[in-house]
Formats: structure tokens, C-alpha cells, sequence
């Protein structure tokens, strides 16, 4: 028994030495850089240390390597700063994190924010004015393309640019729409002939469906606004899609598809990749899913695979999502936070070699025009149309209560597509909680 | 007659007993399968049962993905730390509030309970800002510090030392016994069953947890397996489902082998409290 008490004092003891320990000594960082005590003690490089800029992020997976060898090179290219990037967990809980660090002033110095939710930290005015960096070096504000820039401007500042973004696209399995001589949809009313076209029953089961979309809040948003609606009215009070008759065109188009089997509406968990399984499986002809899954469904499927726009009602339309970056305005290094801001959005070896690999969306005219984008899109040209879609790119859904609005918006579209609730009462109910939490915003 | 009645009632217990099993480890089934499928066999529909070839570079591959032997090193310190320590807390703490007459004990007792019955949610928050305060959020201690005292496991383990016979410990004490020795030679052996139960239950939910790392640390040096394995995750886009599989394999074969050791132990504390 001595000895068992004597080996529990020892492992506490290590334990404790090594728990600590790990304060200055910490090897593991996904840069493979020396950990530096905190962002916000700041050290300048006239004394010969490195400056040291605290990237946070929100790139899992693939992406997340990909994020890694960026900043690897950054960090190869410049003696003098070291910036440090850390995952996160996905774009919402990035934005937890911020709000927690923020408030205990240990934020990082630049963050990758989901694009809905650079408006709120925004108003809460801890985002740096990037237009006097990018005077300063000489880079013009009109070399972002447009699209994308929905989320960037709030009360005349410059507050984040965008990094990894993408649209909602149409993916199609070309050789099963060319079995059945169909031509590609390009409006609702195609699309509604062609799905139906497609769906096959076998003993009263439908084994395939025409068109189906993830569980999401962006497929319907797409539609509304492709039928001459907006998400939040001109003054955001209330919702744009309620007394145009907008909202209920969608859904009841959306319903129509469902009940022939020409629509198939995933479950809500997983959904992206259950309707991905069933795309690469032949079981759904076309897909409604984000620009983001172009590079896994290419090295997946063995069909004849291209993009579309798109269909559109009245108009071409399309929101856009992922995430842009920002600089905190409560960093100690801003210069050199600037630096790698910069590098991600001009120079050739920053976000671009990123950009390509993962299947985000080019976002400044001189990635457009670098040779690598266009032998790319020779290459790849399923790739061209995510970017030519962006002429139409449009985001209606710009609140600062929008995280809140969308959750209300996500069970009146369970409460139609799954519980077949009627439109008209439950968008009746979505108006009326929306309309409550814009009030107090 | 008979006879047949208990042949009935012991196939039906065998076949209750399978249908549970069965339903426990099938997820366990899926995940090593998935674990060794390649990327085109997890996306297809209906679900690959058997890979045809089995995919043991996945697990290379979830290793490379991050620093994994950090993580995996912060994960074994960090639970180490907090099952020694809970136990050092621990059983003196129980022995006192078994064993012992003091004033305020039932007050001190019931601030025992208090702790356990307060959800982590209501803490968190304070908790994060009181360790960034102290400049430790870059350490391995914001893990370690808020669970070195086990009210769960303060108020089984007090349960368990009263069931032991007051003669036992006055025998002790009448040769002489310092209270240390009478804890470490009397109290800890007779309770084995149920300070492996704590420690088993206390080593699976601070193995597993996700929650508070994720809220406590903001860089990798500090961060446990539970968060290298969601960064294996795709936040948009097509996610590697063998590569998240092959990590969560690794996560949880300590927790295995641990129970392997334990079972026993476990098994006779419900017995042995069942008999009472």
C-alpha cells in the first residue's frame, strides 16, 4: 500500500509539472511553430523576436490542411512574423469563441468570421476599418469581386473581405438527363418537367428522385429571391416575401416537387450528406448543394458530372455563403495582422493555391485573371460556372438578427416540408416571430 | 415440466440479451468498418457493410491530419491528473463525512450536494473568465483545475465507507492506527469496487468530454483528442467520414481497455450495494 500511495504521489506530481509545463514548452501547433505566450502581451520585431499574429479559423477536414500549408508559406516567406493558426470548430462555433475571447480580451488578432455574422460583430464595433490598410497599400477596393461583398461594408467601414466563400449551385448528373433526352433546366417550370421525368417508381417506392437540396435555409432563400422577393423588407422590420405572395410560391412550389417524388427532402441530420450519397449513387438526377462540394463529388462519382445555374423564376438569383476575414480591432500587432491579410488577398502564393485546391470561390479580378484560375477552369470548367453565377449573386438575409430570424425560419420550413403544416398559417406564424425579434434589435 | 419452463425463461434471457447487445454494438460495427472503407465505398447508398479491401492507411492518414500525439498526450495527462487527484480529495473527504462527528458537517455535506447538483452550463462562463484572469487559458490547468474535486464521487464513496462496520475502525484505532493507515489498509481496500466505479465513469466522461475543452483552450498545444478528432470534419463541403471514423477508433480504445480492467470491480459494486 506504501507503494501505491508513493506511485499516486508521483503521478500527481508529473501530472502537475507536466500540466504546467506545457505553458512554454507546447511543440504542437498545426503551423509546427513555437507557441508564444499570448497575442495581447505583443512583442515588436525591432527587438529581433518575432511578431506573432493569432489566426483563428474554422477549417476542418482537407480544407483545414490546406489552411496549414498557407500559412505555412506565409510564415516561410516572413522572417519577422509568426502567425499562429488555430481551428476553431465550425463557423458557428468560431463565433462563440470570439464572443468569449472578446470579452476577455484574449482574442486572436484575425478571424475568419461566416459571412451572416460579420454584421454583428459589426455593431458591436470590434472589427477594424480595413479601407486606410488598403489605401495605404496602394490596393483598390473594386479588385473584390462585387458579389461578394455583400457582407463587407457597415456604416462606411470596411469590416471584413472575403476568404473562402461559395454559392448554392445546380449539380446534374448529365448522363441520366441524356438517357432520357433532357436538356438541363434553366428555369422552375423545366425543372419541374425534368424531375418529374426522371423520378422512377418500382413496386410503389421511388428509387429515384428528379432534384433534391440539403436541409437548409439557403436552397429556399435562393428561391425566394429568384422569385422577385427578399428575405428581410427594405428596412429589415420585417420580412420581404410575405405580403408579395413570394414565400408562399416557393413552398408550394416546393411541396408540388415533393409530393410527385420529384423533389426528395432529407432528413435534417446530416442531410448534406445523405443527399451527396444519394447524388454520386444515381438515386437523385440533380442536386441544389454549395460550390463546396464540387472537388469531393468529382473525385467520387463516374458519371458525366456538370454544373448549372441556378433555375430561375422570374430572375436569376442566388445567395452566397462560407466565410470572410477580419481583423480584431483589440489587436496589439495590427500591422503585421494587416501584412497576412494582405498576402491572403494579392500575392500569388497567399489564399490563391487555397482557392484552387478546395473549390471556393476566386474573390479579386487578379485571382480571376491569374493563369492558374484559367487553366483551371479549361481544366475543370464545372468549376467556371460557380464563378459565373456570381453576376446574379444577391444576399437578402442582411440583419444583424439574422442568426435568430434563421432559426425561426428553419422550423417553418420543417413544419411544411415534413410535417405538411398549411403554408399560408405557418409563414403567417414565421412573419409574426420574425417581425417580434427584428423589433428588438 | 418445469424443467421446459426454465429452458424457455433462459432462451428468452439469451435472446434479450442479444437483441441488446446487438443494438450496443452495432455502432461499434459500423464505426471500425467505416474506419477501414475508402472514401467512395462511405458515400455510397445503401451503406457498405464489408470494405473490399480494407483501408488500413486511414489511420495513418487521421494521425497526419494534426499534431495527434499532442493531443493524445494532453488527453492521457489531463485525465490522469483529474482521476488522481479527485481520488487524493476524495477519500479523505468521504472518510470524514462517514466516519467522522464534526460540527457543520451536515451543512458541509449539503454544499457537497449543492456542487453536484449544479450543471456545468450555469459555471462555464465565470469559470472561462476567472481562468483568463489568471493567464493560465494557454496551459493544460483551465482542464484540470475545475474538476479536482468529484461531488458524485464524494457522496458514493461516503455511502460506501458508512456500510463498512464502525468495529472495524475502532479495532484500528485501539492498535494504535494513524487515521492515514486507516484509511490506506482498511477504507480504500474494502471499497476497491467503488472507487473503480468513480474512476471508471470519471475517466470516460473527462476522456470524452468536448464541451469545456473547446470553451477552455484556444490553442492546439492544449487541446485534448476529443477536439483533434472534430477537426477532422469538413465544415463545408464533402466530409472524409473513413478518416473521422479511423480517429474516433484511436479515441476510443483507451476507454475499452480501461473497462476491460475494470469490469469486475464494477460489476461487484452494483452487486455488492444490490445485496444490502
Amino acid at each position: 500500500m506504501k507503494k501505491l500511495s508513493m506511485l499516486l504521489i508521483f503521478t500527481i506530481l508529473i501530472g502537475i509539472l507536466a500540466a504546467c509545463s506545457s505553458n512554454s514548452g507546447g511543440a504542437a501547433n498545426e503551423t509546427g511553430a513555437t507557441q508564444k505566450p499570448s497575442s495581447t502581451e505583443g512583442s515588436s520585431s525591432s527587438d529581433g523576436k518575432k511578431t506573432t499574429v493569432h489566426f483563428w479559423h474554422s477549417m476542418g477536414g482537407a480544407n483545414g490542411e490546406r489552411i496549414d500549408e498557407m500559412i505555412k508559406r506565409f510564415n516561410e516567406s516572413h522572417a519577422d512574423i509568426e502567425v499562429i493558426g488555430t481551428f476553431q470548430g465550425g463557423y458557428d462555433d468560431t463565433v462563440t469563441k470570439l464572443q468569449q475571447a472578446i470579452a476577455s480580451k484574449s482574442g486572436p488578432d484575425v478571424s475568419m468570421i461566416e459571412r451572416a455574422y460579420v454584421q454583428m460583430f459589426a455593431e458591436s464595433e470590434v472589427l477594424e476599418d480595413l479601407k486606410p490598410y488598403l489605401q495605404q497599400a496602394g490596393i483598390s477596393e473594386d479588385e473584390f469581386s462585387e458579389g461578394l461583398m455583400g457582407h463587407s461594408y457597415f456604416n462606411d467601414e470596411l469590416l471584413s473581405l472575403p476568404l473562402n466563400r461559395s454559392t448554392p449551385i445546380l449539380h446534374v448528373n448529365k448522363a441520366i438527363l441524356d438517357e432520357n433526352n433532357l436538356q438541363i433546366p434553366t428555369t422552375w417550370a423545366e425543372l419541374e418537367q425534368v424531375a418529374n421525368a426522371l423520378v422512377v417508381k418500382e413496386n410503389g417506392e421511388t428509387t429515384r428522385y428528379g432534384v433534391s437540396m440539403p436541409y437548409d435555409t439557403w436552397y429556399p432563400l435562393a428561391m425566394i429571391t429568384q422569385a422577385g422577393g427578399t428575405f428581410f423588407n427594405e428596412d429589415g422590420s420585417s420580412i420581404g416575401f410575405y405580403d408579395n405572395g413570394v414565400g408562399l410560391k416557393v413552398f408550394e412550389q416546393l411541396k408540388k416537387l415533393q409530393s410527385t417524388g420529384a423533389l426528395f427532402y432529407p432528413p435534417t441530420t446530416d442531410s448534406g450528406s445523405i443527399v451527396n450519397s444519394m447524388f454520386k449513387e444515381g438515386k437523385v438526377a440533380m442536386l441544389y448543394q454549395s460550390t463546396g462540394s464540387i472537388g469531393g463529388l468529382l473525385s467520387a462519382v463516374d458519371f458525366d458530372y456538370v454544373t448549372a445555374f441556378l433555375p430561375k423564376d422570374e430572375i436569376y438569383a442566388n445567395p452566397t455563403g462560407g466565410a470572410n476575414v477580419s481583423m480584431l480591432n483589440g489587436s496589439s500587432n495590427k500591422e503585421a495582422a494587416w501584412e497576412f491579410i494582405r498576402w491572403m488577398m494579392v500575392e500569388p502564393d497567399g489564399a490563391l493555391p487555397f482557392v484552387l485546391d478546395s473549390g471556393y470561390l476566386p474573390f479579386t479580378k487578379t485571382m480571376i485573371e491569374s493563369e492558374a484560375v484559367q487553366e483551371l477552369w479549361k481544366k475543370e470548367p464545372i468549376r467556371k460556372t460557380a464563378y459565373d453565377q456570381l453576376q446574379y449573386a444577391v444576399d437578402t438575409n442582411k440583419h444583424v438578427a439574422w442568426p435568430s430570424v434563421m432559426h425561426e425560419f428553419f422550423s417553418a420550413i420543417e413544419a411544411i416540408m415534413y410535417d405538411s403544416k398549411d403554408i399560408q398559417s405557418t409563414l403567417d406564424t414565421f412573419k409574426k416571430d420574425a417581425e417580434r425579434i427584428l423589433s428588438k434589435s | 415440466m418445469t424443467r421446459a419452463i426454465h429452458y424457455t425463461r433462459q432462451a428468452m434471457g439469451y435472446l434479450l440479451k442479444s437483441f441488446i447487445l446487438i443494438i450496443f454494438v452495432f455502432p461499434f460495427v459500423w464505426m471500425i468498418s467505416t474506419s477501414l472503407q475508402t472514401f467512395r465505398e462511405t458515400l455510397s447508398y445503401p451503406p457498405t457493410w464489408i470494405p473490399a479491401i480494407p483501408q488500413f492507411i486511414n489511420y495513418v492518414d487521421a494521425m497526419r491530419a494534426g499534431p495527434f500525439l499532442t493531443y493524445f498526450k494532453n488527453s492521457v495527462i489531463i485525465t490522469i491528473s483529474i482521476i488522481v487527484i479527485q481520488l487524493i480529495v476524495m477519500i479523505p473527504a468521504a472518510y470524514a463525512f462517514a466516519k467522522y462527528r464534526f460540527k457543520g458537517k451536515g451543512i458541509l455535506f449539503g454544499l457537497v450536494l449543492l456542487a453536484f447538483m449544479i450543471p456545468g452550463q450555469v459555471t462555464f462562463i465565470p469559470v472561462y473568465l476567472m481562468m483568463a484572469d489568471w493567464g493560465i487559458q494557454r496551459t493544460l490547468l483551465p482542464q484540470i483545475i475545475p474538476f479536482m474535486s468529484n461531488a458524485f464521487g464524494i457522496f458514493l464513496l461516503r455511502q460506501y465507507f458508512m456500510q463498512i462496520p464502525e468495529e472495524i475502525v475502532e479495532a484500528a484505532r485501539l492498535d494504535n492506527a494513524s487515521e492515514f493507515k486507516i484509511m490506506s489498509k482498511i477504507m480504500i481496500p474494502m471499497s476497491m469496487p467503488a472507487l473503480a466505479t468513480i474512476g471508471l465513469f470519471s475517466f470516460v466522461s473527462h476522456w470524452n468530454d468536448y464541451f469545456w475543452p473547446l470553451v477552455m483552450t484556444d490553442t492546439a498545444a492544449v487541446r485534448p483528442l476529443t477536439i483533434g478528432i472534430s477537426m477532422l470534419r469538413e465544415t463545408e463541403g464533402i466530409s472524409n467520414w473513413h478518416i473521422i471514423m479511423a480517429g474516433n477508433v484511436v479515441l476510443v480504445i483507451p476507454i475499452l481497455l480501461v473497462y476491460l480492467f475494470c469490469s469486475k470491480q464494477i460489476v461487484k459494486a452494483f452487486v455488492y450495494s444490490g445485496i444490502k
